[in-house]
């Protein structure tokens, strides 16, 4: 491969850094005010306050317009390795998301989290693990939608596929089936949210619980509460989130154990192995940011350091949403089917209304920060 | 004359391709692509952490060129003594299908369904029909029941 050096590396990601970046400005300048203030159905303020449109959902909105219609399916070649750097923008904006915590808040909410995560997280593996031998699927693709639907989606499925010697066809039917639905939530979620009056704890609960995929329920509290802050959907969210991070490694091991038991030629796993080699190092980042914001370094709330710091969030989210909604395929959703589309959408539908109704039934409105 | 067959898991193409090439006299050419574009089709995974995403694709990695060996094997045994050659390529199935037919083809000759690699997910088949610059030749899963 050409060696473009350092110099040639960053003029390639400058044209379709720059159409994300040009993307949300005019998306958050223009468009949103907008909006705000567009008439529709006799009211004022409709787009936002019963479509939930904000310029988070219409960044991703706008990804996929660009994949699906604008670049023909594909995104073109000169602007691939700036929308690569989606992935560099959302790990920075959710490690820059720990300075909205302190550990003594943490500790109000981490109980909860831990308890709801750990509970439907192996739940959901212990029940697609059943259904897949209840019909008949492969051990390989049922091992491959326990982890999806058990914890972080996409994630999950990309770090357990090799261990469970998943194959090509399952595994993209997999994907498309989580991508699919996690999408088909994120725009759903908002106006549930909203007719339920669900307070933001409540919410960012709900989806960090009930949401596959974690970029999915990033976007969707962000969709509900564009608003960073703590107290905020996307602060109660991204802590169940982060549970549910930390938990990939421990799935992939309990998972990838299960599947070599049933197979003849047993193959030893570690879980010290798969920690090393599996564990989302990001969330390091973010526990650091929590440690400075508790240390009181980053300013006391509402100081012109946290202010800056939230916009630069907003900003950083926004362009990596851009991206996000770019590798989304409208057409490879689409050709999802077979046994992983069967699994995806009993267990994606149960985890997601037991989930509601398990918040219903227990959370309270009030936050505990 | 000069066809271009491309490979995918399915036998019947190949069989037509061999017909059509037999009945002509034509240089077959087989391809097989090995899909590369699975980093692509996961681009919106955006937690996995390095060491996660690289094992991933060395994985697919593996199984693709795994693929490639077991469908040159298939080919070489049905096409023993046929002019003509098998090209093992990687890249993105489609962009290379046709970068090869802009080789002076006359024909391409594929299965309908097209099912090599990710392009399960994607509609191969229209895309090198719409884009191809040549004619193209789709063989269908199973013989058509004749009426």
């Amino acid at each position: 491969m050409e060696d473009k050096g350092l110099f040639g590396k960053i003029l390639a990601i400058l044209p379709g850094l720059a159409v994300m970046i040009g993307t949300l400005y005019v998306l958050r300048m223009y468009v949103e005010p907008w909006m705000k203030d567009a008439v529709v159905f006799g009211r004022k303020g409709w787009l936002v306050q019963v479509m939930s449109l904000n310029y988070i959902l219409l960044s991703i909105i706008t990804g996929m317009v660009y994949r699906n219609i604008l670049f023909g399916g594909a995104i073109p070649g000169w602007a691939e390795e700036g929308f690569r750097t989606t992935r560099l923008f959302i790990k920075t904006g959710v490690i820059m998301l720990g300075s909205l915590y302190t550990f003594d808040k943490l500790l109000k909410v981490g109980g909860v989290a831990i308890t709801l995560i750990v509970a439907f997280v192996f739940g959901s593996v212990i029940f697609v693990l059943w259904l897949g031998k209840r019909m008949g699927a492969d051990r390989s693709v049922t091992a491959a939608m326990a982890a999806a639907c058990g914890v972080c989606g996409v994630s999950a499925a990309v770090a357990t596929a090799p261990g469970v010697r998943a194959k090509p066809v399952d595994l993209a039917m997999a994907i498309a089936t989580i991508l699919g639905f996690g999408i088909m939530t994120m725009f759903i979620s908002p106006f549930i949210g909203k007719a339920l009056s669900l307070s933001d704890y409540q919410f960012g609960a709900w989806v960090g619980t009930g949401i596959l995929n974690s970029g999915q329920v990033l976007a969707t509290c962000l969709a509900f509460n564009p608003v960073f802050a703590p107290g905020t959907a996307v602060a109660y969210g991204e802590i169940w989130n982060v549970v549910r991070v930390i938990c990939i490694p421990f799935v992939v091991f309990f998972i990838t154990a299960w599947y070599w038991k049933g197979e003849a030629e047993a193959e030893h796993v570690s879980l010290s192995s798969v920690l090393a080699s599996k564990f989302p190092i990001f969330v390091i980042g973010f526990v650091g940011m929590t440690a400075l914001s508790s240390l009181h370094v980053l300013g006391a709330e509402g100081s012109e350091t946290l202010q800056l710091m939230r916009e630069v969030m907003a900003w950083i989210f926004g362009i990596g949403l851009v991206g996000l909604g770019a590798y989304i395929d409208v057409r490879e959703i689409k050709a999802a089917g077979g046994i992983p589309l069967r699994i995806g959408l009993i267990a994606g539908a149960t985890k997601y209304v037991l989930a509601l109704i398990i918040i219903l039934a227990f959370i309270p409105k009030e936050g505990a920060f | 004359m000069k066809i271009l067959l491309a490979l995918d898991d399915r036998p019947r193409a190949v069989e037509e391709a061999l017909r059509l090439a037999r009945e002509r006299g034509a240089i077959l050419n087989a391809l097989f692509v090995v899909d590369a574009t699975w980093e692509r089709f996961t681009g919106h995974d955006w937690l996995s952490g390095c060491n996660a995403r690289i094992g991933f694709l060395d994985y697919m990695l593996t199984l693709e060129e795994k693929a490639a060996a077991e469908a040159a094997k298939a080919y070489l045994a049905k096409a023993a003594g046929a002019p003509g050659e098998l090209l093992t390529v990687t890249g993105d199935v489609v962009g290379e299908i046709l970068k090869e037919a802009a080789n002076g083809y006359d024909l391409v000759v594929m299965s309908n369904p097209f099912t090599r690699g990710l392009e399960i997910m994607r509609d191969a088949v229209a895309k090198v029909v719409r884009k191809c610059p040549c004619d193209v030749y789709l063989v269908a899963e199973q013989d058509r029941v004749k009426l």
